[in-house]
């Protein structure tokens, strides 16, 4: 999940070791002022949690050790309480983070959240063009306003970073994004994780760059030093090593919360293991038969991509990999093709994953937690390549 | 002249994890990881307390003599405000 200091390597062993949920995203609303065309949400607010239903969630995060929290959506600022919420979670001395689209920040709000203590916010930028940018967003004005607000903030001392989702249209600009970010005197984030719909529904995959349009990114030395290595990710990691087994920090260490109570392994693992209104944080996320489930998975049991020649240089998301082929422990083809592209990068000839290198009629292992497709899905990803580390 | 009473500082994040305490510093993003010790001081930071008062319970929670835990505790404290973490009351 990060690129960790030692101390933060040791505070995640010791969240693992005591099932502390140390990083919790929650989704306060689904409500948006922007409707880019690859967004995987609804955008209906009806039966949002109330004021004190999040105060009340918050104070169970805190009296289960949470640490990271961050509050995204849609868009945060559409919550007519959003300051008395980030109130409320400071007052509990959580390290507050921000996901928003920025066109509501002005100079006033941008010093309210460096009074409350905020201490980073992330904002989508969709191309270095304006024109680009606004029709993602579907908003005239948006690239303005949300640069602006990337000035705000960092005038204000926050940590902040400009995220790009990479997609068909306009990931031949990463470059002039790159640049921009630069001269705001931000940090910058490239993602290429477009995922389908939160109703399951494909469509925003048609916005998802082919492997082949990412080689360029791929390729690029500053953002993927590692393609000059050889695979090391996981192949030189000791096999009993707890953290480099789990596949990652879903349900381990971290959590996603929905705007309607739903607590998650992860915003994009659509296994609701219950529901905020019905049980109190610590039964869902002690007790909760699916997060338990999640628990015990390990990435040296996942029966295909165990065997994989090129594994070191694979991206495998367990949420994808259900959401997108219904099995958590199955390949996510996504990550195969890429995993394929950045091998050969690095010098492999003919790379070739063990999920396109099984024989037709052989065996695919056990199938876990399939789901159907139209069961509710959260969210998208996360980072794809970054170009810098994340901090704490 | 009365001790100044110490309070954390606002703007830090913290959380305990099995009885340690871990801090993250609003001044850089530095994490910080107290120890027992550590941790026992940063609880009994409440905005009345002074360095000496915490330095008595110090001394009676753990095996060390009322001179040790004070140096100790001075020590630690001046630490913890050097790196923003608490505020003196002249600076709360």
């Amino acid at each position: 999940m990060t690129r960790a200091t030692p101390l933060m390597d040791r505070l995640i062993r010791r969240s693992l070791e005591h099932a502390v949920p140390l990083c919790v995203q929650f989704d306060l609303t689904y409500r948006c002022n922007e409707r880019c065309v690859h967004c995987y949400l609804d955008h209906q607010g009806d039966g949002e949690m109330d004021t004190a239903e999040v105060r009340r969630v918050l104070q169970e995060l805190s009296q289960a050790g949470a640490l990271f929290l961050t509050f995204s959506g849609g868009e945060v600022f559409l919550r007519r309480d959003f300051f008395q919420l980030a109130a409320e979670a400071r007052r509990l001395h959580f390290d507050v983070s921000l996901k928003t689209n920025g066109i509501l920040i002005d100079a006033v709000g941008a010093l309210r959240l460096k009074a409350l203590g905020v201490r980073r916010a992330q904002i989508s930028i969709y191309s270095a063009d304006p024109a680009v940018h606004d029709a993602v967003t579907k908003v005239r004005g948006s690239f303005e306003r949300s640069v602006d607000a990337l000035r705000l903030l960092r005038q204000e001392g926050l940590r902040v970073t400009l995220a790009c989702p990479l997609m068909r249209q306009n990931v031949g600009g990463y470059r002039a994004v790159l640049a921009l970010a630069e001269r705001l005197g931000v940090h910058s984030l490239l993602d290429a994780s477009i995922t389908p719909k939160i109703d399951g529904g494909p469509g925003p995959l048609e916005f998802r760059s082919p492997a082949a349009d990412l080689l360029p990114v791929l390729a690029d030395p500053v953002l993927n030093p590692r393609v000059k290595r050889s695979p090391t990710s996981m192949d030189g990691e000791a096999p009993d090593d707890a953290l480099r087994d789990i596949p990652c920090s879903a349900g381990h260490y971290s959590c996603y919360i929905s705007p309607y109570g739903d607590v998650y392994p992860c915003v994009q693992m659509p296994l609701a293991a219950g529901n905020l209104r019905r049980h109190s944080f610590e039964e869902i996320w002690h007790g909760s038969a699916k997060m338990r489930q999640v628990r015990w998975l390990r990435e040296s049991s996942v029966p295909v991509c165990r065997a994989c020649p090129i594994r070191g240089y694979c991206q495998r998301c367990p949420g994808l990999a259900l959401i997108e082929g219904g099995d958590l422990l199955g390949p996510w083809q996504r990550a195969c093709e890429l995993a394929e592209q950045t091998a050969r990068l690095a010098g492999m000839r003919d790379p070739v994953s063990a999920w396109h290198a099984r024989r037709p009629g052989e065996a695919e292992g056990p199938v876990f937690f399939a789901v159907a497709r139209s069961e509710a899905i959260p969210k998208t990803g996360e980072v794809t390549w970054n170009q810098t580390a994340k901090p704490l | 002249m009365a001790e100044r009473q110490l309070t954390r500082n606002p703007l830090a994040a913290w959380t305990e994890i099995e009885g340690e305490i871990v801090v993250i510093s609003p001044q850089d993003s530095v994490l910080h990881e107290l120890n027992g010790t550590g941790s026992f001081v940063w609880r009994q930071v409440d905005g009345q307390r002074s360095a000496g008062d915490i330095a008595e319970l110090m001394a009676g929670e753990f095996e060390v003599t009322p001179k040790q835990a004070r140096a100790d505790t001075d020590e630690f404290i001046a630490h913890l405000l050097e790196n923003k973490l608490l505020k003196g009351d002249s600076e709360a």
